[in-house]
């Protein structure tokens, strides 16, 4: 855990102005076994501090590593930050106030969860998985399983008066296989395992592990003698995943507000009808439907105390998520949605937990109700842009036929504009699942939680003519 | 600049004596350290306006130690005696419990050298005035385009790579790099997106005037209004070259790399000295080249980095492997292991090679799925235009494309004669024929 020699800090020299200080360690582990060589075995530590101040609207941020209890070198890293700034503010004169004073508060989270694994276990329960799947599915053309741990530790004062100390872990095990189709193509699944939480907490034993990897191998050789899908607009199933991404990707993005200052297609659409009235879309700030959520966030790097953000209501365009510039430029209040990656990184408007809530329909009534389209299962990258129009990639999915599955389809993408196809959403169903596995990139990466239920859309699919 | 070995930061070396000896003392057979001292200066845009000026100091260190072919390895960043020894420590540890690999070493005894390009200094005030220039002539020459953000840094580092076989190499590297997005809005519409990015060792050019970024600015104005077709056809694909580089990634990765050649999925791990792209195809790896200061002089797996031709005339000269990849697989190491990349240009003017074209697409940005194993690839073609007898005509949306990695490298008809470059790439249009356009 870090020590806390910022206080000492603040105690002896105080405040000039508006300013955030931040010690910060994300500390990292990696195992990655390929086709049973372990390729990667590395554990690493960044640490650092970073001080930001603001002078007539004009930002100055300076970073360094060696956090410790010299108080004269965290004093040289805040006295760069207002050197920057001064620097800026001569040459644009903005001449702002300084933001609302935020209230004073002190909160320490997620420390429970703080529990160190050692590189052995990880190498242990990538051993075990890896050795299963060589033993029960020898005909694979290669298999790769890694483990990756990140554990996200900040500490946090501000010239408000806020001082938060938070400790966000996730720890994830991939699972990828690779076998032949009949015409000797490589054909490849995978499969993200763990989330929020510590490794040993999420990992407990490889063994719980084993069903699952008999369940991927199934859909891969079904995939492997599966079809393309025909190109066009088709009516999909998109599965808990696959919604997660698309709050995330498609919706997401477009209403950051920076991204609606700029000129996004969030902008114009505020208030008005942007989805079925089946949808509704929150950015979550820690806890959802009475559990933490995937990525929680108490209070952000700007020092807000953190709510969850509301951004579709029955499929109005009610909210944008904000940094405290954002908001007090749009009159809007900040939820707590500026948070940065790394020590040497400043707050972004970024997304926590992007959720669309649940339905009342069950799934297997929603695949009853197609006649000719498809269920799409899994999901893997995505993107988005100003205009609403998204893609995302699909590993996995089934044909539906008379309402019932049929073959396995191979790798495809969808891709549509947000708000028309949130309009076609006509079910929704009644579970809600998170992915917390991947880092979302916008100048800095950083993990982001996604959830939904299952949704059923009409959306372009990239198939084959 | 190429030189005999010298390190400039005394600091670099004590860290990486200390890592060597540390190495030794716990028992382990081979190991090896990087270590740099970086700092970043950044004038930053956003919300509309010059917002920020940001400073990062940082030491890294990244080592790995062998225990009987058993590897363990640790990132730092600290130079202190105190964190590299717990460093080591950990590494051990993480090796004791691993199992051996005979593939694992360190880079082989070569000529210790030293590099260095750039001034080490960032000059803020033209850092400034050049984000300044680019707003006042982007307000001129282009008054649809709205910046949301951009980003002028300045990077300065001083690497060093030392292993137990005696190997130091280091380089000293400054540069400025350029990054942005943006897009075009009129009337309450908007365009798609876009981006480029930069490198070069001067500020104060003027970027607005470049071809490069005058070309894509005036595409996304005209992106503003766009029209979706219904159905799909095989048509030609043009790609541009800010483009082609995202195409390039996706054919090392999936053809050419270690993790592509180790795990055997390949479709061409044994296809080395055959035909397996269009004559037209020529691509190659840069460590030096006058117009690309972005080429690194050293490649991660702790050897100088050589120029290197990939592809010549479509017949696979190399693949793409680190030592480790090599020592797996049985081919030789490459001389470049994921520098700056060159696309030979060709005959054809740019005119001509869209004038040839009776029904396709000039794709300007491509956003899709990671390709399958096999190469099977499909996503939406971004900032794109319809072309049809021979001209480019409307800005179209939601577009996609399918196909095949390999089977459109096989499918190259035309590569322009005229090349843009970045600072890390230099890469001409490239048309391919017979790839299947999905319209709404």
């Amino acid at each position: 855990m870090l020590q806390d020699f910022l206080r000492d800090y603040v105690n002896r020299y105080g405040f000039n102005g508006y300013t955030e200080l931040r010690a910060q360690q994300n500390r990292s582990r990696g195992v990655t076994m390929l086709n049973g060589s372990l390729t990667s075995n590395t554990s690493g530590t960044s640490r650092g501090l970073s001080a930001r101040v603001v002078k007539g609207g004009a930002y100055g941020f300076a970073s360094a590593t060696g956090y410790g209890e010299d108080l004269d070198a965290i004093a040289r890293v805040v006295q760069t930050a207002s050197r920057n700034a001064a620097f800026l503010d001569s040459r644009v004169q903005r001449g702002k106030p300084d933001f609302p004073a935020n209230a004073p508060l002190n909160r320490k989270d997620g420390f429970e969860q703080d529990v160190p694994v050692e590189q052995g276990y990880l190498l242990g329960i990538v051993d075990e998985i890896d050795a299963y799947i060589a033993e029960r599915f020898p005909k694979l053309l290669s298999r790769r399983v890694f483990a990756r741990v990140l554990d996200m530790e900040k500490l946090l004062y501000t010239s408000d008066g806020v001082v938060s100390h938070s400790f966000v872990p996730r720890s994830n095990v991939y699972v990828f296989m690779t076998t032949q189709d009949k015409d000797g193509q490589p054909v490849e699944l995978y499969k993200v395992l763990g989330g929020y939480g510590n490794f040993l907490n999420n990992f407990p034993n490889a063994e719980a592990l084993f069903g699952k990897l008999e369940k991927q191998y199934e859909q891969l050789i079904l995939k492997a003698d599966g079809v393309y899908a025909k190109p066009g607009i088709q009516t999909v199933i998109l599965d808990s995943d696959l919604a997660g991404i698309l709050a995330h990707e498609a919706v997401g993005h477009t209403v950051e507000a920076d991204f609606v200052e700029t000129g996004s297609v969030g902008g114009p659409m505020f208030g008005k009808q942007v989805a079925s009235e089946k949808v509704s879309l929150v950015d979550i700030a820690h806890t959802a439907f009475g559990k933490l959520a995937p990525v929680p966030v108490f209070v952000d790097d700007e020092g807000t105390l953190a709510r969850d953000q509301m951004l579709i209501e029955n499929g109005i365009l009610t909210g944008y998520m904000h940094n405290k510039e954002s908001a007090l430029k749009f009159g809007h209040l900040p939820n707590g949605n500026a948070r940065a990656y790394d020590f040497f990184d400043e707050p972004l408007i970024r997304m926590r937990n992007t959720c669309i809530l649940p339905g009342s329909d069950k799934l297997e009534d929603m695949i009853a109700s197609v006649e000719d389209g498809y269920y799409f299962t899994d999901m893997n990258n995505g993107q988005a842009d100003s205009t609403g129009e998204f893609m995302f990639g699909v590993p996995m999915g089934f044909e539906i036929k008379n309402g019932k599955l049929g073959r396995a389809v191979k790798d495809t993408t969808v891709s549509g504009v947000a708000f028309e196809v949130l309009k076609t959403a006509e079910m929704v169903s009644d579970t809600v699942t998170w992915t917390n596995s991947g880092m979302c990139g916008k100048k800095q990466m950083i993990p982001v939680g996604m959830g939904g239920p299952a949704i059923k859309v009409q959306i372009n699919v990239g198939g084959r003519a | 600049m190429k030189q005999a070995f010298e390190v400039k930061d005394k600091a670099l070396l004590e860290a990486a004596d200390l890592i060597l000896d540390e190495i030794k003392a716990v028992g382990a057979d081979e190991g090896e350290a990087w270590i740099s001292r970086e700092a970043l200066t950044e004038v930053y845009y956003e919300l509309g306006k010059v917002s920020m000026v940001r400073s990062v100091f940082t030491d890294n260190v990244r080592l790995k130690l062998l225990s009987a072919k058993r590897k363990g390895s640790t990132t730092l960043n600290s130079f202190a005696p105190e964190d590299i020894r717990l460093a080591v420590q950990e590494a051990w540890q993480a090796a004791q419990a691993a199992a051996p690999d005979e593939a694992e070493g360190v880079a082989e005894p070569q000529e210790n050298l030293s590099f260095s390009s750039g001034k080490e200094k960032p000059d803020l005030d033209a850092m400034y005035e050049q984000l300044d220039q680019i707003l006042r002539d982007s307000k001129k020459d282009f008054p649809k385009i709205s910046f949301d953000s951009i980003g002028i840094e300045h990077h300065y580092a001083e690497s060093l790579y030392a292993n137990s076989k005696g190997v130091r190499l280091s380089e000293r590297k400054a540069y400025y790099q350029l990054t942005n997005m943006f897009m075009a809005r009129e009337d309450g519409k908007t365009s798609s997106f876009n981006y480029f990015a930069t490198v070069y060792e001067d500020p104060t050019g003027r970027v607005c005037e470049e071809p490069r970024v005058r070309r894509l600015l005036d595409e996304s104005q005209r992106q503003i209004v766009t029209e979706q077709f219904p159905g799909s056809f095989e048509g030609d694909l043009v790609i541009t070259p800010g483009c082609l580089t995202d195409i390039l990634y996706y054919v090392a990765d999936t053809y050419l790399e270690d993790g592509a050649m180790i795990s055997g999925t390949s479709p061409w791990k044994d296809r080395l000295g055959e035909q397996v792209a269009s004559p037209l195809v020529n691509m190659e790896l840069v460590a030096e080249h006058p117009q690309l200061p972005g080429a690194s002089r050293l490649c991660s797996d702790g050897y100088a980095a050589e120029n290197m031709t990939v592809i010549e005339q479509g017949v696979l000269k190399n693949f793409i492997l680190s030592r480790y990849g090599a020592a797996r697989t049985g081919f030789s190491r490459s001389g470049n292991y994921g520098g700056a990349t060159i696309f030979g240009s060709g005959e054809t003017p740019l005119e001509e090679l869209i004038a040839g074209v009776q029904k396709g697409i000039l794709m300007g940005r491509f956003s899709g799925g990671s390709p399958s194993p096999a190469g099977d690839l499909s996503g939406v073609a971004k900032n794109s235009f319809l072309i049809e007898n021979g001209k480019v005509t409307k800005a179209l949306s939601e577009v996609m494309i399918s196909g095949n990695l390999a089977d459109m490298l096989r499918d190259v008809v035309a590569v322009s004669r005229e090349r843009e470059c970045s600072g890390y790439w230099l890469l001409p249009w490239v048309r391919v024929r017979g790839v299947t356009i999905s319209g709404k």
